[in-house]
């Protein structure tokens, strides 16, 4: 019984890590992903103005 | 590249299919774990972290290995895809290894009646695990972003030379880790083992395309950052 508490914990230990680095990874990549079209909208506009690209600071 | 270009839809579809095929093959390997593979017989039920355990170590000698690449490939190079693949390759490495310290103990108390004994393969996996840590850590505080692949690149290739060490640190040095896999002699494992032992090495094999191409795309968007802040002349683009 008690190599079942170990069995339990190590197996959790695993799966726990790997979904939490997936999980991450996939939230990072969503709010990269969000901040890459804000600063892409941004240059845009400001071309479109006539100014230089970062001319009014970041986003 | 066109935008139908069929690489690149395959590119976009590829994490997708990958996280689909890991939560497939996911519940396949713990039925056989639990449910297929007979039980050890002088350590019982928890030589099953065993089939967890040993592809953790794989998927870090892996990344570790692919990790060189990448730190060979940008050093020679000086491209950035180069240090891409070498900080996803780190992570993953970090992860993984981390995995394999933490699984080693919950299977040594049991197994051994301590949690940690300061035997060579164990205390090279360690040292693995520093040398990970550090080059992350050395990426996060570097001054400039070419002074972070340069230093992480030299990290990733001596971790990478601890590798082969580890490997062999049993036969060198006649510690108490079990070696399941010796050249030139047959695996003493059981069929239903041995089935269950492959199945979990392509459950990991997939989780690490996974997880690699992931942080390769993750690594690419911050990278896209950094172009955009430089061209609108923000000095935050120094930090890596």
């Amino acid at each position: 019984m008690k190599s079942y508490a170990f069995l339990f914990w190590g197996y959790n230990v695993i799966w726990l890590g790997i979904v939490a680095y997936l999980t991450f990874l996939l939230v990072r990549i969503r709010q990269v992903s969000r901040r890459i079209a804000r600063l892409e909208s941004a240059c845009s506009a400001e071309s479109a103005a006539g100014r230089p690209a970062g001319a009014s600071g970041r986003s | 590249m066109a935008a139908g270009d069929p690489v690149r839809r395959i590119a976009r579809a590829l994490p997708g299919c990958l996280l689909a095929a890991t939560a497939l093959a996911m519940p396949g390997a713990l039925g056989l774990v639990f449910l297929y593979a007979p039980d050890e017989k002088v350590m019982g039920a928890v030589q099953r972290i065993f089939y967890f355990h040993v592809p953790a170590a794989m998927a870090t000698f892996a990344s570790v290995y692919v990790l060189l690449a990448g730190a060979a490939g940008y050093l020679w190079t000086r491209e950035e895809r180069w240090d891409r693949l070498a900080r996803a390759s780190t992570e993953l490495g970090l992860l993984f290894c981390t995995l394999v310290l933490v699984t080693g103990p919950i299977w040594a108390k049991p197994a051994w009646g301590v949690w940690w004994t300061w035997e060579a393969k164990l205390t090279t996996t360690l040292i693995l695990w520093l040398l990970l840590a550090a080059s992350v850590l050395v990426r996060s505080y570097a001054d400039s972003r070419e002074l972070a692949a340069r230093l992480g690149a030299v990290l990733g290739i001596v971790a990478a030379l601890d590798v082969p060490i580890i490997y062999k640190a049993v036969d060198w040095w006649r510690g108490q880790h079990p070696q399941i896999f010796r050249p030139g002699s047959p695996a003493p494992l059981a069929p239903e083992m041995k089935h269950t032992l492959l199945v979990c090495l392509l459950v990991f094999a997939l989780f690490y395309v996974l997880l690699l191409v992931l942080r390769i795309r993750l690594a690419a968007l911050e990278d896209r950052v950094a172009a955009l802040l430089e061209r609108a002349g923000d000095p935050e683009v120094t930090a890596p």
